[in-house]
């Protein structure tokens, strides 16, 4: 792995997903933690998290792990290779209007996001066979789940208390 | 916090005929300036693609009527098929309009500069914090609230297909060759791409009781 292959490996995927960033996380999983063991799972949950916590686009944590593996050429690097698709754009508005309601890109898109769904679950199950070793993790996690999703508590509040939670747990006797 | 989901529909979205169509007069411009600093806002906006897309509503359909509703939603909808994040396309997109190239930079540079100066300066919290001792505390904290929130953003995705339906067994699948058969997830995302292609395309809202068989 070098640093052109880390930004080919990003362009590919950014485009495979169509720029989604959750969805890039199992090829990343597959390719950066798992086959070249470049990245730890642990180096690509916190760049996950940082895209949570940031403004802007969700795709942007490859810049992290750019970083991460070289540096600031490395968070240039990644953010260019998913900056620059972006200019398919422009000759899609010229005259290509058409596409937008072409079945097969409709369907094309939505197979890819129910796949991705499927893909997505699946790396969380490798990615916490590696992480979550001890009880209180899963105390967290699921702690998380529910604020998010049943109590709809914003993201920094619901992050502040898991971590919280998880400390409380540690140093309690 | 999601950007959209992929799913075109949503973007086509259906125009109140005639009322709201503002007519937009050539002469309204957007100057460089003016291009930086509504792409700045829309970066720093949270709520991920949702959320920059109500600044870039607000900034450019409403107050300053420099873009009609109809060719938002038009170039909201081509930017969801540009295989990047759909608001770089967005950003691509008006910056072109009002700028040119050099607008295109401007606008991408503008949308671009607070998640990457953020994202930087905490992966450099992370270096540091992996020299410390507080770096043990992170699978009991950090790490497992990041994991619950790929799940919530695998669930956000998905929220239309968990029913009996099509679409359940494509996940489904593609959740079974990843985990168990340990086929590349890449090759997987492509073949679902491809039967989505055949087999999802235009079915709208009332097939809630269709079943299939079989994922062959």
């Amino acid at each position: 792995m070098n640093l052109w292959r880390l930004a080919l490996l990003i362009a590919l995927f950014n485009i495979m997903t169509f720029g989604n960033g959750p969805v890039m996380i199992p090829l990343l999983q597959t390719h950066l933690v798992e086959g070249t063991r470049v990245l730890t799972e642990d180096q690509l949950l916190y760049a996950f998290t940082i895209a949570r916590v940031t403004p802007g686009q969700a795709n942007f944590y490859v810049a992290s792990i750019g970083y991460m593996l070289y540096g600031m050429p490395g968070a240039i690097v990644a953010t260019l290779a998913i900056i620059l698709p972006g200019y398919i754009m422009i000759p899609l508005m010229h005259g290509f209007e058409h596409l937008r309601d072409s079945h097969w890109i409709e369907g094309f898109t939505k197979g890819l996001t129910v796949t991705s769904v499927g893909l997505i679950l699946a790396a969380v199950i490798q990615i916490a066979r590696g992480t979550l070793t001890q009880p209180i993790a899963w105390v967290v996690l699921i702690a998380m789940l529910l604020m998010t999703q049943l109590l709809r508590w914003n993201i920094f509040v619901a992050l502040a208390t898991a971590i919280c939670l998880g400390l409380l747990f540690k140093w309690l006797p | 916090m999601d950007k959209p989901t992929i799913y075109p529909d949503q973007s086509r979205t259906t125009l109140k005929t005639g009322l709201q169509k503002h007519k937009v007069k050539d002469s309204i411009r957007v100057t460089k300036g003016e291009l930086f600093l509504i792409f700045l806002k829309a970066g720093l906006a949270f709520g991920g693609g949702l959320g920059i897309l109500a600044v870039l509503e607000d900034e450019l359909v409403s107050k300053r009527r420099a873009v009609t509703r109809e060719e938002f939603l038009t170039i909201y909808g081509i930017g969801r098929i540009v295989p990047s994040g759909t608001m770089t396309a967005l950003a691509v997109a008006y910056g072109y309009k009002f700028g040119g190239m050099p607008g295109t930079v401007i606008a991408l540079l503008a949308l671009s500069i607070p998640v990457f100066v953020l994202t930087i300066v905490l992966t450099i919290a992370y270096h540091y914090l992996r020299n410390s001792r507080l770096f043990g505390l992170l699978p009991i904290t950090i790490m497992p609230a990041a994991l619950a929130l790929i799940v919530v953003a695998a669930l956000k995705l998905g929220k239309d297909i968990f029913r009996p339906s099509r679409e359940l067994i494509i996940a489904g699948v593609a959740f079974a060759l990843a985990l168990v058969v340990r086929v590349n997830p890449a090759i997987i995302l492509l073949v679902g791409g491809a039967v989505g292609a055949f087999i999802l395309q235009g079915n709208e809202e009332g097939k809630t009781t269709k079943k299939k068989g079989g994922g062959r």
